[in-house]
Formats: C-alpha cells, structure tokens, sequence
C-alpha cells in the first residue's frame, strides 16, 4: 500500500486546524512532528505547539481518539527543528493565509526536506500556482494542497488539489494516507479559488442572509426552510454562522472577492452588513463569542431561553418557532412552489445555489459526483447539490430559470429531463459534462452496502434486518429499524443468517450502513409490554436475545461484526459475541443499560467480565476484573472512539480498526475470510467469582459514592442488582460459575429491575426526552 | 530495663500518588534507598544490625512477598540482617518501632532499623482484592467504613466547622512551607533516584492556600459534609527509616543519640469514628510515662483529617505551640505505611533541634485503633 511509504509526518502551525490535523495523525497510529513559531518573549520556544497539545487534551469533541494518541505528537518550533523535516515523508503545511510567509517558509522546506517528501498547503483560499511561485522544479514537483475541514477528525472531506507540475506518484501516496490512514474522503478540485465546498458554501451562506434581509425572513424562519428541507443540518443558516463564527464572513467574502474571476455570482452577493459589522465589532460573533443570531438567555423561572435577532432592528427578542408545511417538508418542488415567503425564499435558495453548483462542472471539480461529495462530506448537507436537482427535476430548474430570464448552465442543457443520477444494471451512475453516463466507480479496496442493494436482493428480510449475500461465501446481516434498535425480529433475522451460512457458506458480517450500528434494544417496544404487564413476553425477549447472541457466539463458522457510530447496549453486546471486531475509528459502545434502570440482559455481563479477566493489564484475583466491570457498566461508560473501547476493553486487542467509513465493509470481509481457515468456535468461559465478598466489597463502594451525591438512590438499587450478577450471585470463590449460570443471574436481574416502577419511569423519560432520569 | 533509644531518622521525600514525582518508582527501591540512606548518615555498622522490621498497610503486588526481607536485599544490607513485614494499617511502621523496642529488651539483639513505605499510587488504598467478611460488614458497619466517612463522623461528634478544619489545613500548610524554604526537611530527606532522574524534594506542600480558595472545593466524600480535599491528608507516596537501639550499643557505635524511648501504647476505639484513636493511646502513655500533656514540648500528631487532629488537640489539652511544628500530614502527606516511623523520628530531631523534654507521636489507625509513643530527650 502507496500509504504505509508515509512512516513519519511534519505539520507546521499548531492552530486549530494544524493541530487538528496532526490528531488524526497521531489516530492514525504515524508519528507527527508539531511545529509553530517561537513566541516573543517566550523562555519556553515550543510554548505555541506545546500549548495546542495540552489544549486539544481538554477539548471537546475530542481530536485525539485516545489520550495515549497524544504521545504520538512531537512538539517543537521551526526555528529549532525545521531540519527534522528530513525525517518526515510528508510535510503538511497550515499557517496564516499569508502568500509571503508561507513562501517564505517553502523555501526554508525545500532547503531542508528530503527530495520526494510531499509538501502539501491546508490553504483554503491561496491557489497553488501562487504557492509555488518562485520555487524550483522539484519543489513544485513534490507541492499539492490538501484542504482539511474543521474538526479535522470529524469531518471526512480533504480536497486535494494538484497543480501543474505536481508529481502524480506523490499525490497519489499522499491521498493514499488521506484515505486509508487518515479515514478521508478525497475530492480532487480543480486549483480555483475556495475550490469546491467553501466556494458553494459561502455563496449559499451570503446568498441566504441576504435574502432573508431583503424579503422580511426572521433568522428562525430562514433556518426553518434552509435546514432540513434541503437535508441541510437543523443548524440551517444562521445556526451555522454562529457556529463557525460570524467573524469569518468579511474575511471568507474578503478573500473570495480577491480571488475570483469577474462577473462570477458571488460578487451580486457581496454588499455592505451594517448589521453583521456591528455584531461582529460589539463581539457578538456566534458561539464562541456574546452571543450570534441565537443566544440563550437565563428564563426567569430557572433554566435557560432561546432569543433571536431581530434582522429589522438587530435587538434580541424571545425566539419564535418556525416550521414548513408538512408536505413540503420532504418534497422540494412543492417547497419552492408555495405561495408566499416559504416558497420565495426556498426558491430563492436553491435556484440560485443549485445554478451556481451547476455552473462549477468543469471549472472547480470535473464532475458532478465531487461536487456533491464535497457539501455533503464538508457541510454535512445529506443531499449534494445535483442531488437536490435530481429531487427538484433539471428540466423543472431550468425552465424556471428560463422563465426569470436568468443564465442557464450548460450542463442544464445537457441534462435536458435526464437526471444526473441513474441506477443501470444494477450500478449507480453519474452524467458527465459531456452528457453520457459513466459508472460510479468505487476505490479498490471500498465495499458499500449500498451498492450491494441496487444489484441484488435480499435473502432474507423482515422490519427489523435483512440478509445480504457480499459475495465469496460471505452473508451480511444489516439491522433496518429505526435507530436500528434490535428486537424479537432482529434475533429470528440472527437464527435465519446462522442457518444460511450453515448451509454452504463461510462467514456472516453484522454490518449497516445507518448513522449508527445500533442503539440497543427497542424501549419503546419494551415500555408496551411493561404497560401490560406481559412480563412473561418480556423474559422471552431476554431469553430470545441470549439464546441468539449465544448461537451466533457458537456457530461453527466466524462471525465479525463491523460498527460505526453508536453501538450501545444490545449494540455493543453482539460486538462482544463476534469472533472478530472490525470496528470503524468512529465508533461510541458501551453498557449503558444502568441509565434506564437496566442491567445488560442479552450476556453482556459475562462478555465483559471474561475480557477484563483475561486482560493482562489486570491484577491477579477475584476482584480487579470485577471491580472495573461493575464501575464501567453501573456507570454506563461509553468508549468515545473504537481505540478507546480496546482500552476499556470492550473489544479485544485483536479487533481491528478501520479509519476509513467506506471500507468498513471490505475489511470486515476480509478480516471473517481470514479466519474461515482451521476455525473453530470458542470454547465455553467458566467463571470464579467471589460471590457475597465480593458484593460486601462492591456495596461498600456504592454507598460512598451516593454519600458523595454521585450515585442517586435508585442507582444504588440498580448496582446492587448489577453488583448481584457479576459477584456471581451465591456462589463461593471455591466453586465455578458457568457461562449459563450467568446468563440466568443476568436474567433474574433484568426482569427484577423492569418490574421496577423506578426503571419504568427511567425509560419513560428516556423515550420523551431522550434524557436519563436522575432518579 | 536498659534504655533504648533512636539513634537516626530519614525519609523519602513525599510526593503525591498517580501524579507525582515518585509514582514510576517501586515501593521496594523507595524503601531500600531510604535505609540505606538512614545507614550512611548515621554511620551505623549495617553488620550489626538485628533485622529491618518494615511497616506497610497493603503489603501486597510491589509491596509484598514480605517486602522487608526484598529491601534488606535490595539495599545490599549483609546477609545476615533479618526482615519483617508488619501491618497495622497507618501505624504499621510505628509499631514496627514498638516490635524492635521490646525485642530489645528481652536481649534479642541491640540495633533495628524500623522503616515503612507505602507506594499509593502503586497498591491502591484497600488493595488489589478487597474482600470484606459479609457477616461483619453487616454486624459493624464501621469496620470496612472509608476514612472519609469517619473523618465526617468525628467532625459531626465535636461540632467541629469546615471553617476551624480550614484554618487547621491552612496553617498545617505553612508550617510546612516555611520549614521547607529553611532547609529544614533537608537534613532527613535522602534523595532518591529513579528512573526519571533524582528527587529531593516533597512535592506535595502547598505553601500557598488560603482559605479562600478551601472554601471553594467540594465535599469530598459526603456531599453534606464539611471535609474537602483539602482539609485532609493526600494519597501520597513514601518511605522512612529510624534505627531503634540500646543506648549502650548507641554510645558503643559513637552513634548520635536523638532521644530516649520512655513508653508506648495501643488502644482500640469505635471504628466509625476512629479518627479519636490518639486520645486514649496518647493517655496511656503518658500515663505509663509518668506524665501529663503540660509536660509535652514536642507533639507529631499525624493529621490524617483536620477534623480529627482538632478533635484530639482539644480532648488531649495540647498546647498549640507544641504541635506538628513543621507541619503534618494534611501537608506532607501520608504514605500510610510509612507515617509512624516518619513522626516518631520526627518527634525524636524535634526534641533534639528545639529543646525541651518530653515528645509525643501519636495517629489515628482505620478500624479504630490509636497508637502512641512517649519520648524523652536523650
């Protein structure tokens, strides 16, 4: 692989975006050297890159996956170490967007740097052929920019560009890291300026406050039709401003005014704000500052109230709730065809958002598929721009377009009435500029669901999951509820897949590609049979759940699961029952039953158990294993990322991590092929555990922790129950637990606490609020 | 009865569990680097040395395997010299001076090194394995209690205020910084070398809290309580070392006499409240001494909780001036293993460097119990 030629990274600027970046780094397991400048004044000269170390350790959302992560990170300052650089493969340069300095700086690279080490700029507004100006043929030759979002680890979109002279071999090892190690999605943009999101985004942003100023639209309203509507995140317009800071507008507008060629678009956008300028100069410049367009203020009664900005007059007034009518809600036709202020502004929007898209074909990206990866992955919009064309109908644009006497873009004409995405033979297929249709092509090495789906059916299927043949014996079963919470369908969907791959096949994935692997069993369904009192049906699920978590656990072929995103509860307990975990970077399991008055019901109890025991970082005895178990479960811990769930030992040390979303799928594959060879299902555990003493031991540490106010009163009941299974419930350090023996205690636990009023109202409120009671 | 007496003293320095200067360094090597420190600095000839008893409270991973006998070997002590692990909690090493005292005196050798150590953030407080008897559990509730919730009790008995612990915290702090900014601790400490370089000073002294900032923390183990963080003792790590033997050996070995041992005691108290353990054991040797506490000019009274010392101050009738002169425990921390033979040497170079005649160490012990040690200047 092109990526494992990158053995060591230098990143020069430790601001947010440097910082961040050489975080993912270090996630990714490559040793990175952080370098700033060294400040005036300063005894310590790398107080600048030692300082965002220490910052980025306390920030949240966390940019490092672990705090061991960190230790990867070399400080230092380039007056120092600038030399160092010979040791790097790959130079990533994220200073002021300053042409001089960073010339400056290139020059001082080149005489330094390894011939063949990549120098890439995170310039998001300085073409590259301005970069390189000036330098020699191998600098230019080893020279690409490499656009990062912010927050580098969470956002997957790196626009790469290349310039003329750029070498194809180093731009390709370096998207290679981007990809496989880094987890990013590639766009390849063209050396204009902004080059894909950052040009649409910022015209839709200013696009969008300028209309809502012109035609009378509140800040609520404005994100009301611009947010979800359009799939765009809830944050809608104004939300997002005060997000990324409502100071960056003068200077994105600043820097895109300089750069962009005459009579493109965004110049009718650009107009004097005296209201944004005084917001800005009064420091109400979003979130990070007084105050945005939002603010929350304390409410008399306790507790905190939502206040908009009047566009009018600029005061803060209470916000108002705002909403689109319910069938324009998902139809964006019908949205941009309502009479009155929705349908003007909606239209408004996206006619001249989605023209402006149209119009970069060619120019800013070669085609309409990077372009919609680039808003979706950069401003996490759930449809990209030609997407949203496809739902509205090029010929339906267009025509409106016509008709308002406004330009048409080419590639309009071109579409004429045919979408920009259709399914052909079962492939998913774009249209190029030059009006033909060209298959999507995936990486080698990237295997989607998605693309599984459009040219096969499934084997088997009910509400809850389904059954997917992935091709060299290979079976995927995908959870499809809601949430993909798990329930009584989903554990006959595990006996089904258990039997097919029985029958002449050689492995099953549990894998999906929903926002998250799965958020545990269906409360919901669960709080309707509490309702009734069906406690009997209620100990089957349970039961169910044990029984096919148990099969799957014993089959006599290899079982891996593959999350991403959450995996809570039920979630992370069929990880826990896999031979194998191929776990995406981002993914958040744990044992959160206790939250709700639960304890983990379907063998999670004895999985987690068995892993702290036979973890060699445990002490000897019957009560470290234990201790950590019922702390980490009572608690309802939730590893924030998958290399942090190997340190909680939720997954095994031989699970496996994919940085990259999009090859999740193939490398879990691979991963149950591995072990397809020679396999044999695991042998059953057999526990000793200290029963009462070990209980007397874990009470006495509960009730501290409610004298302290952290543990509520019925947390100490809950625990208690917990505290009753893991302990092993009567048994003797003497005798041996069985793994049924403790799936019965599990049992006899659960059904306890969902008898209980107390957990009863627990789920309830987490089914209303999405909140844990506190009870 | 021949005289026995305390012929050296020396420590570690103290530094504070999981976050301090000592937290990669073994408890074994702590303690062998701090005997063989107390051996070069007294000049005593280690061949003559009976045995090394080593007080610990969690006397297992690091610590165990009868640690006592792994330092003498660590230290390069001669073969011959024996080693003893003995546990009674906080005043394990105080007792191992006690041991060593009454050996003595039945003619079973003439000179001991009495040590404890305690690695905090190795072997945590409680142990690997805490297995607490259900029955009694249940029966005295007590028993297993934390130190937390009995430093409450006491605090909850005596009326003593968060404000009074506060002031106590306070001054216990900068006794302990002014003794530290005049080179005082620099006569007992030994250096001690690991693997991130040398360490020679306490880490764990805050000379500069105020009360103010007390008063901002939290309650620490109850949330309507008036304990904090900073009204007790830290979770610390450290090592300390006396040699305990007859004044003729003493006079014999041209070694330097700190102060006489005039008498000892034990005594059980309630658990739940065993924060009040130096009141009837300080009683009893004073008593068995032949004194009262008007008589003491040196008092090492091991502030395990504010709440507590101040409890025993006033029950006991101490004179303010007498007491834990360069500061205690809420300060210095409290490596439990090692705190009795840190404030029975203590108390015997106090006696020695301010005068007077009578010194008294004493603590308090988890389960209920108070230890006491009555000296007299040599």
């Amino acid at each position: 692989m092109m990526a494992e030629q990158i053995n060591k990274v230098c990143v020069i600027g430790a601001g947010t975006m440097g910082a961040g970046i050489a975080a993912q780094i270090a996630n990714a397991g490559v040793p990175v050297l952080l370098l700033d400048i060294v400040k005036d004044g300063e005894a310590n000269r790398n107080a600048i890159a030692e300082g965002a170390v220490a910052k980025m350790l306390k920030a949240d959302p966390a940019p490092f996956m672990t705090k061991s992560a960190a230790k990867l990170v070399e400080t230092g300052n380039i007056d120092d170490h600038l030399d160092r650089i010979a040791e790097c493969d790959w130079v990533v340069e994220a200073i002021v967007e300053r042409l001089d300095i960073k010339q400056k700086l290139y020059a001082r690279i080149a005489g330094v740097k390894k011939a063949g080490t990549a120098v890439s700029s995170n310039t998001s507004t300085i073409p590259l052929e301005n970069l390189v100006d000036g330098m020699d043929e191998q600098f230019r030759r080893d020279f690409l920019i490499t656009h990062f979002f912010n927050p580098p680890r969470y956002m997957r979109l790196v626009e790469v560009v290349r310039g003329k002279a750029t070498d194809a071999a180093t731009a390709d090892k370096v998207s290679d890291f981007l990809d496989r190690k880094m987890g990013k999605t590639v766009v390849a943009a063209k050396d204009t300026p902004g080059f894909i999101a950052n040009r649409i985004g910022t015209y839709w942003l200013a696009l969008a406050v300028n209309a809502a100023m012109d035609q009378g639209i509140t800040v609520e309203e404005a994100d009301a039709i611009g947010g979800r509507p359009m799939g765009v995140p809830k944050t809608g317009i104004f939300g997002l401003l005060d997000l990324i800071g409502i100071d960056l507008m003068p200077l994105l507008s600043q820097s895109l005014s300089s750069t962009l060629p005459q009579g493109d678009p965004y110049f009718d956008t650009v107009r004097d704000m005296p209201l944004i300028e005084k917001m800005i100069a009064d420091g109400f410049t979003g979130r990070k500052g007084k105050g945005g367009f939002y603010t929350l203020k304390k409410a008399t009664g306790g507790g905190r109230e939502k206040y908009a900005i009047d566009l009018e007059s600029g005061e803060y007034r209470a916000a108002r709730p705002a909403s689109v009518p319910k069938h324009a809600q998902k139809d964006l036709t019908a949205l941009v065809s309502l009479d009155g202020k929705i349908g003007r502004y909606a239209w408004e929007l996206l006619g001249h958002v989605l023209s402006y898209s149209a119009m970069l074909v060619g120019e800013a990206a070669d085609n309409v598929v990077a372009i919609d990866d680039a808003m979706k992955l950069g401003y996490n919009w759930k449809h990209g721009p030609f997407e949203l064309i496809d739902r509205l109908g090029p010929g339906y644009l267009a025509k409106r377009l016509r008709e308002e006497g406004r330009d048409v873009p080419k590639i309009l004409d071109v579409a004429g009435d045919r979408p920009f995405y259709r399914i052909e033979d079962g492939k998913r297929q774009y249209l190029t500029a030059e009006g033909e249709y060209r298959d999507i092509v995936r990486p080698e090495g990237v295997l989607l669901l998605e693309d599984i789906k459009l040219a096969s059916k499934p084997l088997a299927k009910n509400g809850s999951a389904a059954i997917w043949d992935i091709g060299d014996g290979v079976l995927a079963l995908e959870f499809t509820a809601k949430m993909n919470a798990l329930d009584e369908q989903v554990m006959k969907m595990i006996g089904k897949a258990i039997g097919m791959v029985r029958d002449g096949r050689k492995a099953l994935v549990i894998y999906n590609e929903g926002s998250n692997f799965s958020v545990g069993a269906n409360l919901g369904l669960a709080m309707f049979a509490v309702n009734i009192a069906a406690w009997s049906e209620i100990d089957k699920l349970i039961r169910a759940g044990q029984d096919a978590y148990k099969a799957l656990k014993y089959a006599p072929f290899p079982v891996v699961s593959a999350p991403a995103g959450l995996a809570l509860g039920g979630g992370c307990e069929i990880l826990m029952h896999s031979d194998a975990v191929q776990a995406h970077a981002e993914t958040y399991t744990g044992l959160v039953e206790c939250g709700v008055g639960l304890v983990p019901g379907w063998g999670g109890n004895g999985e987690y158990l068995s892993r702290l025991m036979n973890s060699p970082k445990m002490p000897r005895g019957p009560m470290p294993a234990l201790s950590k178990a019922f702390e980490t479960i009572s608690t309802a811990q939730v590893a924030k990322s998958a290399a942090q769930a190997k340190e909680m030992a939720f997954l095994r040390p031989d699970d496996v991590i994919t940085m990259n979303r999009d090859r999740l799928l193939a490398d879990a594959k691979a991963k149950a092929l591995s072990l397809v060879d020679g396999y044999t299902p695991p042998e059953k555990p057999v526990y000793r555990l200290p029963g009462d003493t070990g209980r007397a031991a874990v009470d006495l540490a509960v009730s501290d922790f409610h004298k302290k106010g952290v543990a509520t009163d019925y947390d100490t009941v809950v625990a208690k129950r917990l505290a009753h299974v893991l302990t092993g419930g009567d048994t003797d350090m003497q005798d041996e637990v069985s793994e049924d023996q403790l799936l019965k205690l599990e049992r006899e636990a659960f059904m306890e606490c969902v008898r209980d009023p107390r957990t009863q109202a627990r789920v309830e409120h987490m089914l209303e609020t999405g909140k844990p009671l506190r009870n | 009865m021949t005289d026995i007496v305390i012929a050296g003293y020396a420590r570690s320095p103290f530094h504070l569990a999981n976050k301090g200067d000592l937290a990669r360094v073994r408890p074994d090597d702590l303690a062998a680097q701090t005997i063989r420190g107390l051996i070069e600095k007294t000049g005593v000839d280690a061949g003559k040395v009976e045995d090394v008893i080593l007080g610990c409270a969690f006397p297992e991973g690091e610590q165990g395997l009868n640690v006592a006998r792994m330092v003498v070997l660590l230290a390069d002590l001669p073969i011959s010299v024996g080693g003893m692990t003995v546990n009674r909690f906080c005043g394990s090493s105080m007792s191992a001076i006690h041991i060593a005292m009454g050996q003595i005196a039945i003619g079973a050798g003439d000179a001991y090194i009495c040590a404890g150590l305690e690695s905090m953030s190795r072997v945590p407080m409680s142990g690997f394995n805490p297995s607490p008897n259900p029955a009694l559990a249940k029966k005295t509730a007590g028993a297993y209690m934390g130190m937390g919730e009995t430093a409450e009790n006491v605090a909850t008995k005596f009326g003593i205020t968060r404000d009074e612990q506060e002031e106590f915290a306070v001054k216990s702090q900068q006794k302990a910084a002014a003794a530290q900014e005049s080179g005082k601790f620099d006569g007992e400490i030994i250096a001690i070398e690991g693997k991130q370089g040398t360490v020679s000073k306490d880490g764990t002294i805050r000379g500069g809290t105020t009360k103010e900032a007390l008063s901002g923390l939290k309650p620490a183990f109850d949330k309507d309580g008036t304990v904090t963080a900073g009204t007790s003792s830290p979770l610390t790590d450290g090592a300390s070392a006396t040699l305990v033997c007859s004044r003729e050996f003493a006079e014999a070995n041209g070694l330097d006499i700190l102060a006489t041992i005039k008498s000892v005691a034990i005594s059980g108290c309630e658990p739940e409240t065993m924060g009040l353990g130096p009141i009837n054991a300080s009683k009893k040797a004073m008593e068995r001494a032949g004194i009262t506490a008007a008589d003491l000019d040196v008092v090492e009274l091991n502030e395990a909780f504010a709440s507590q010392a101040i409890a025993c101050i006033r029950e006991l009738g101490l004179k303010e001036e007498t007491i834990n002169i360069d500061g205690g425990a809420i300060a210095l921390g409290h490596p439990l293993g090692a705190t009795g033979a840190r404030i029975t040497g203590k108390a015997a170079q106090l006696l020695k460097r301010e005068g007077g005649r009578y010194a008294l160490a004493t603590q308090c012990i988890g389960g209920g119990q108070g230890i006491a040690t009555v000296l007299e200047r040599a």
